[in-house]
């Protein structure tokens, strides 16, 4: 069986070439054969999400999805995928719940919607009652092995949860607080992200977490130390139009704030990625997408005020700054008309009218010798 | 005929110290001194590169790793000379930048004489309540913003806490602005206030003395 250090060096080593899993089948499909690992039983719930992570998780190429999910993967329930419907596939969820408890991997795909109990949002039929998102993704959260939030509604929430949320939609871990939700963020998420966090479950356990608890593997490093562009930035040669070829960042790339992999990994099989094809990066595997990181074409988030009004920071930055000069000056304006500055400098700094008198105390007297 | 008189140097001294209105006080020691116009050139380098950081001036065509040196370089000399203030305020015991309620009951008067409805500024100890509010909220800011550009400077590597707690890497880069914007907007009320109101202030920050004006003349 792979170790784990080759295992990292496949990630990498994927992630530059574009065939990630053509690397990382063949020896794990030999590992399930000889029996050495076992098949990852795995649930996918979807709660509220446009299902984006399993079209991107479709867009595994060689070998294709299906080979992954009949040889390393016994994915046991999935809306997307499933062929069976009704109570015959919610059976096999049942099934997985009761008899598989500490065993199988729960995958959320979509944010969790709290707002009344979380009734906006149902998925599941049982014993003539509607199941929340909620409510089945805690039961089912409570007894896996691992807890997986793929895409940026699991992870932190996403464009549903963006401003002002009617929904009160929010990330996984923040329902689940119990245990330890393994975050595999970005809108959507990358299928290698998706598939290699999985790998790892399978083979090594738990992979190293970052600060926001994202595989460091992927997460690690963010997009602008590793930007092909970066030398533009570095000699300060910027694209002030999208579209250009230069360094994005003052058409406001979120690459400097943004942790992820795209740089090497690339999208579509690697073909390209946002900044392959001139848009600046959008930021979206970080915690407060889309809300922190919109206005994409600008650095900072827009500031919402009372009555839905959102003002750009730069724009009130300058604004503070126009008020302060024109306070300053009216000031002067007003301090010369009433002869404020005037007297205050001439109070301070001119020097006393009457010089003082010198009286001659002592008379010195100078004596040199006379030429003979 | 007119005779040349000379006089003996501590006459002199003496003279020239009878020739000036008031009396002449050291009012700023040498440490301050150095404080003050080193922090400033340091602040200066470091709000220019931290805003041309957060938006490159189509204008300039820098070398943009040389700005985040200079940044950082910049970062660690203000914080150094931030760190001199406080050991002499700890020295010499001088609390004369903490603002205190008694300070502050005289807020009201002295807005009250910047906008022009008294004729003289309230009583104050060295520093007036403006003075004390706005130097103290530097301070704090200073320190806030100086953290925060250590949390960002070791990119989530150290002080995770902070990342967590502030709420991500766009929310610290806001803050950075927020407060970098009211350094920009505090700084010039600072110098026209000290070009105006008392001159012999700004001298005593060059020469460390300054010009008490006698109690009748003021």
């Amino acid at each position: 069986m792979l170790s784990r250090r080759d295992f990292l060096k496949l990630v990498v080593k994927g992630a530059v070439l574009g065939n990630f899993y053509q690397l990382i089948s063949p020896p794990l499909a030999e590992a399930v054969a000889a029996g050495e690992v076992k098949k990852l039983p795995v649930v996918m719930i979807e709660t509220g999400t446009c299902t984006g992570d399993s079209i991107s998780l479709d867009n595994i190429w060689t070998p294709t999805f299906s080979d992954i999910l009949t040889n390393i993967t016994d994915w046991r329930y999935d809306w997307t995928m499933m062929q069976a419907q009704g109570d015959a596939a919610y059976q096999v969820l049942q099934e997985t719940y009761e008899k598989m408890p500490n065993e199988y991997i729960l995958i959320v795909q979509g944010s969790m919607i709290q707002r009344d109990g979380g009734h906006y949002n149902h998925v599941a039929y049982e014993n003539g009652k509607l199941v929340t998102g909620l409510e089945l993704v805690r039961r089912l959260g409570l007894k896996a092995k691992y807890v997986v939030a793929i895409g940026h509604c699991a992870t932190y929430g996403g464009p549903v949860a963006g401003y002002p949320n009617p929904t009160q939609s929010t990330g996984v871990q923040n329902i689940l607080p119990e245990r330890r939700v393994i975050n595999v963020s970005g809108c959507p998420a990358h299928p290698d992200w998706i598939m290699g966090t999985l790998l790892h479950l399978a083979l090594y356990g738990e992979p190293e977490l970052e600060k926001y608890g994202r595989p460091k593997l992927f997460y690690g490093e963010t997009i602008h130390n590793r930007c092909p562009r970066r030398r533009y930035y570095d000699q300060g040669i910027f694209a002030t139009e999208i579209g250009q070829k230069e360094c994005l960042f003052r058409v406001g790339c979120k690459g400097p704030v943004t942790y992820a992999d795209c740089p090497i990994r690339r999208w579509n099989d690697h073909i390209n990625w946002p900044i392959g094809c001139n848009t600046p990066c959008i930021g979206c595997t970080e915690p407060g997408y889309p809300d922190l990181m919109s206005p994409f074409t600008v650095h900072l988030p827009d500031i919402p005020f009372p009555g839905g009004t959102k003002v750009n920071t730069d724009a009130i930055g300058l604004g503070v700054l126009g008020l302060t000069s024109i306070a300053i000056t009216g000031h002067v304006a007003t301090s010369l008309y009433k002869g404020r500055i005037q007297k205050n400098l001439l109070r301070t700094s001119v020097k006393a009218q009457h010089r003082p008198a010198v009286k001659k105390v002592k008379t010195f007297h100078q004596y040199r010798l006379k030429k003979t | 005929m007119k005779h040349h008189v000379k006089l003996r140097k501590p006459l002199v001294k003496q003279l020239k110290k009878g020739n000036v209105k008031g009396t002449i006080v050291q009012s700023q020691p040498i440490w301050v001194r150095i404080f003050h116009w080193g922090f400033a050139t340091s602040l200066i380098v470091v709000i220019l590169t931290g805003l041309q950081l957060h938006k490159p001036a189509s204008f300039l065509a820098l070398n943009f790793s040389k700005v985040l040196t200079a940044h950082l370089v910049f970062g660690w000399f203000s914080m150094g000379f931030l760190a001199i203030r406080i050991a002499d305020a700890l020295i010499r015991r001088d609390d004369s930048l903490i603002p205190k309620i008694q300070d502050l009951k005289h807020f009201p008067q002295l807005m009250a004489y910047y906008f022009f409805l008294r004729s003289s500024p309230p009583p104050a100890r060295k520093y007036n309540s403006g003075q004390l509010l706005i130097y103290f909220s530097w301070f704090l800011l200073f320190l806030l913003a100086s953290f925060l550009g250590l949390t960002s400077y070791w990119q989530g590597e150290h002080l995770i806490w902070v990342w967590r707690l502030i709420g991500g890497f766009q929310v610290l880069r806001w803050t950075k602005f927020i407060i970098t914007i009211y350094f920009l907007a505090t700084i010039p009320v600072h110098i026209y206030l000290s070009l105006t109101e008392d001159i012999s202030r700004l001298q005593a920050m060059v020469t460390g003395y300054e010009r008490k004006p006698s109690p009748n003349n003021r």
